[in-house]
């Protein structure tokens, strides 16, 4: 079975297959999860877990790889956790996140798992975050929760993660109606993906509008979310955004909001 | 007299009615069972001649009459050296020109040296690394005299730039030069993904080789718009008429934009369609697609008659070849080199029988050279010109692909154009999606074909194969590379190098003039592709897959219904769905085997992953053993699986995966399955194996070997 020795080593076959029993719908596998996970629980909970989500084709997974390539030359070890919605006719799905991930997939630092998302609305299930437990007894400091935004998806990754990224596409700005309200009120990050070539402009414009929307809105925590723009592609922003995520993360622990939210994660 | 035939019918068939007889082809053509003037009386091409527009009858007036068209057929393989003996060979026997396959390492610029290339080495075609390749590769061929084409789309720009400089070191003079190059750009993005840099650079490219050859190579055909490929991965006609002209409108724009006069360049475009086995349809498709890009090019104002006319070379499908009694399939091509000889083709290739099984040997290139050669000869066939023009039939199947066409070309111009479209995947999911749904057609025997569903002939005798000894050509490439790059000054190269580099960030500055200098000092094809990504970067295909549309076709099939129970019950048991890696490996971009697999285990309920197109074994056995997959299938059908398939093997067994069953599809020759198997592949599906007998097969291993967590 699952050594936990190795697990703690950094086996990747072993988080691989731990994971595998983690989602596991077999009673004796849950069984054996649990006691897997009562054993490896003194070593989780040193990653900084981040949720990234945003529509179909706004570029997630690109965001990733380029994102996740900078960690890990920086000497960081990253679990990526994708979640893709299963067939609803036939039951089987088509994980495609790798094809987009090719040079962060080569890293020795990374490990990709997508998952099957049975049963369960644009995405993220249970075992997502004790998934993420895993990752962290393996040794991976940084774990991204990568899912579909489809509304409900959302809120889960918040509990279960410290920071929520949103991506948006330059241009989404002109619509921002009622409906986005609700993902932007949880978004700690917002970023405007492809600012490149033609569209760098309008992506300014967008973060600018995303901005003046953001001013409207009430903010009951020590953070105002901000709005960067980035490009996966030309490798552009993503020290802005490194260097957001860690006044994110120092911010949370002056005020005590990172404590806070990571005591409500801990129950398995 | 129309009712009275209606009654013989009636009579003939104990009761059937002439509308029970008709059929609809795949682009959604209704055929009926009889053609009369009425279906062609209001068609106003129907009344043009031969040599006038809108050039529906043909491109000259006389036609085959007074010049058959040209025999050329594509070859070339391993080393510079082999291929040059094949040519020369060729030209000796009557052929009238080269057409020469690159390999692909060196169609998405690389050098032989490259890490992750290896197994590629001179496999699809030959391996050309420096202008030394190539001055070896024509050596005794007089290029002021021989008309070349080359395949060659992704690395144009280098291995334009040997072309030229191997003919200025022949001594002849490069105005002289005629000769093709694909330099179709547009469907690699669409289907075959032997690109190197994304749609904008790339198009640039086109348009700097167009611009270069106007002013210096006057002769030479710039651009060959090809359709083959999209056929190849399962468009239909309608679909393969639309988007290529729809990709040339595209670089006539592009040109027009860049300064050119259309009347300076049109005239050196030139076509390439496939052409299957639905005789009719492809031959109306050529009709079809001479009057349609007539109307396209018409609206650019040409003053030159030749900048609408569509010139075409045609090749005989590939998909349509049987790996089951092989030799069917010399019928097989003679009935598609006919109809694209009824069609009115300027060029012909007449595939080799054995293709769906390895690449060709010496006789059955012989025999696929042969084919035209009666044809032109024994038959008749070229004495008159355009012979369907006035059949009922024929006319009105024409009409019916230009309404069609136009109507996908419409959707293509709405999204603002080709680039935009392909940003979208509009082209490519509707292909894919006909591919899958033609599988699922032949898979459930709805469509007839000897061999694969009908009538197998279980004893076939052993066949010959050709196999390229990659090894060794590998190790050849290498010494002369390092024999290159040891005589010539680096400093000089750098230099050249580093004039590309700066010239690909100014929009004005033309780049095979550059290349030239650098090819010209020995900088090797994979030198100046770096030199240019630079500035360009790499394209990253973004793989989308379509799903639901094979088991849509089963659902109410028992056999299928089966299999559903048969995953289900086998995810009830392990806690899971059965999970299976489906992988492309080493530079074979040719992914439709390998989508319409991943939609049929996924319609059956498999969880799949893809791996990105062009992985190496190593990167595919780390993405099983992170995914956890209880099967990899591998889809190769470019020669190069033994190397890759065996390392592969070897890397999963390194990290303790031996767990993950391995399975492998596509073109494998017999006598490399003993090796295979006994490395640990546990099963191998030839080309034409119906998918759900490979979802069934790849079942029963993972039953058996039954590895819970």
């Amino acid at each position: 079975m699952i050594d936990v020795q190795e697990l703690k080593m950094g086996n990747r076959r072993a988080l691989a297959k731990a994971i595998t029993l983690i989602e596991s719908d077999r009673d004796d596998h849950r069984q054996y999860a649990k006691e897997l996970l009562n054993s490896v629980m003194p070593f989780t909970g040193n990653s900084y877990r981040i949720g990234i989500s945003g529509s179909p084709g706004v570029g997630k997974s690109t965001f990733i790889e380029t994102f996740g390539q900078k960690l890990i030359k920086s000497g960081s070890k990253l679990a990526v956790l994708a979640v893709d919605p299963s067939s609803p006719i036939s039951g089987g799905c088509i994980l495609g996140d790798k094809t987009r991930m090719r040079e962060l997939n080569r890293l020795d630092g990374a490990f990709i798992r997508p998952s099957p998302a049975v049963n369960s609305i644009g995405g993220v299930t249970e075992s997502t975050h004790e998934s993420i437990l895993l990752c962290e007894a393996a040794g991976y400091n940084w774990v991204f929760v990568e899912t579909v935004g489809a509304g409900q998806s959302e809120y889960k990754v918040d509990t279960m993660t410290d920071v929520f990224l949103v991506l948006i596409e330059p241009g989404s700005g002109d619509v921002l109606q009622g409906i986005k309200k609700g993902i932007m009120e949880l978004a700690d990050i917002l970023i405007v993906n492809k600012a490149d070539g033609e569209n760098l402009k309008l992506a300014e414009r967008t973060q600018i509008q995303y901005n003046n929307a953001l001013n409207i809105l009430n903010y009951p925590k020590s953070w105002k979310p901000k709005v960067l723009t980035c490009s996966s592609i030309e490798n552009l922003g993503f020290e802005n955004v490194l260097n957001t995520l860690n006044e994110f993360r120092l911010i949370g622990q002056k005020s005590g909001s990172w404590g806070g939210k990571r005591k409500k994660q801990t129950v398995v | 007299m129309l009712e009275q035939w209606r009654k013989a019918v009636f009579e003939e068939t104990n009761g059937l009615k002439p509308e029970d007889f008709s059929w609809e082809t795949p682009e959604g053509i209704k055929i009926k069972q009889l053609y009369t003037n009425i279906d062609s009386e209001n068609l106003d091409f129907k009344q043009s001649l031969p040599g006038f527009p809108p050039y529906v009858r043909g491109v000259k007036a006389s036609m085959y009459t007074v010049r058959p068209w040209t025999i050329r057929q594509y070859a070339g393989f391993s080393t510079a050296e082999e291929s040059n003996k094949f040519y020369r060979n060729t030209l000796s026997e009557g052929g009238q020109g080269i057409s020469v396959a690159f390999d692909l390492p060196t169609q998405r610029g690389y050098d032989s040296d490259h890490p992750g290339v290896k197994g590629d080495v001179g496999k699809t075609g030959v391996a050309i690394d420096s202008v030394e390749d190539m001055k070896i590769l024509f050596d005794g061929i007089p290029l002021d005299k021989v008309s070349v084409s080359m395949t060659m789309n992704g690395a144009a720009l280098p291995i334009l730039a040997c072309y030229v400089v191997t003919a200025e070191e022949q001594g002849c003079q490069i105005k002289k030069l005629s000769g093709t190059i694909q330099n179709d750009i547009l469907k690699e993005f669409i289907v075959r993904n032997t690109y190197i840099y994304p749609p904008v650079p790339s198009i640039r490219i086109v348009t700097d080789i167009i611009k270069y050859c106007t002013r210096y190579l006057p002769s030479f055909n710039t651009l060959s718009v090809s359709g083959y490929h999209m056929q190849e991965a399962g468009a239909d006609a309608a679909m393969e008429l639309a988007y290529t002209l729809a990709n040339g409108k595209e670089y006539i724009k592009n040109a027009i934009d860049a300064g050119l006069d259309i009347d300076e360049f049109a005239p050196r475009m030139s076509f390439f369609f496939g052409v299957g086995m639905s005789f009719y349809v492809e031959i109306a498709k050529l009709r079809a697609a001479r009057l349609l890009w007539h109307e396209i090019v018409s609206e650019f104002k040409p003053e030159n008659k030749k900048s609408s006319l569509l010139r075409t070379h045609c090749q005989t499908s590939g998909w349509s070849l049987t790996s089951q009694d092989p030799k069917n399939n010399i019928i097989r091509t003679t009935i598609e080199a006919m109809a694209a000889v009824l069609g009115g083709t300027q060029s012909l290739h007449t595939n080799s029988f054995n293709e769906a099984i390895s690449l060709p040997t010496e006789s059955s290139a012989r025999i696929a050279r042969n084919t035209q050669w009666i044809l032109q000869n024994e038959t008749g066939i070229t004495k008159v010109v355009d012979p369907w023009g006035g059949s009922h039939m024929m006319e009105s199947l024409t009409n019916e692909l230009v309404i069609r066409a136009k109507t996908l070309i419409k959707e293509i111009d709405d999204e603002g154009g080709m680039v935009t479209a392909i940003e979208k995947g509009i082209p490519k999911f509707r292909i894919e999606t006909s591919a899958i749904a033609k599988q699922a057609q032949i898979d459930k025997k709805e469509q007839n074909i000897l061999g694969v569903n009908k009538i197998s002939n279980s004893d076939q005798e052993l066949e010959e194969v050709l196999e390229v000894n990659n090894e060794e050509v590998f190790k050849h490439q290498i010494n002369r590379l390092q024999n290159v790059r040891t005589n010539r000054s680096q400093t000089k190269v750098d230099q050249a190098l580093k004039a590309l580099t700066d010239a690909a960030q100014r929009e004005e500055d033309i780049l095979l003039e550059l290349t030239i200098d650098a090819i010209r000092l020995r900088a090797t094809i994979g030198e100046v592709s770096k030199a240019l990504e630079k500035v360009f970067g790499r394209h990253q295909a973004n793989i989308m897959n379509v799903s639901g549309v094979y088991g849509k076709y089963f659902k109410d099939e028992l056999n299928w219904k089966e299999i559903v129970i048969g995953v289900k019950s086998f995810a009830h048991a392990q806690g899971r769905n059965p999970r299976i890696l489906i992988s492309k490996m080493g530079q074979d971009g040719h992914d439709r085997g390998a989508k319409v697999i991943a939609t049929g285990f996924a319609d059956a309920g498999f969880d799949v992953d893809l791996s990105p197109i062009f992985s190496n074994p190593k990167d595919i056995a780390k993405q099983a053993l992170e995914n956890d997959v209880h099967a990899i299938g591998i889809s190769s059908l470019a020669g190069a699986h033994k190397t890759l398939v065996l390392n592969l093997l070897a890397a999963l067994n390194s990290q303790g995966s031996n767990d993950i069953l391995v399975f492998l599809g596509g073109i494998v020759p017999n006598c490399d399955h003993k090796q295979l198997l006994d490395a640990g592949v546990k099963a191998i599906f030839g080309p034409s194996t119906p998918v759900y007998e490979c979802v069934d097969n790849v079942l029963e291993y993972l039953n058996a070997n039954n590895n819970s967590v």
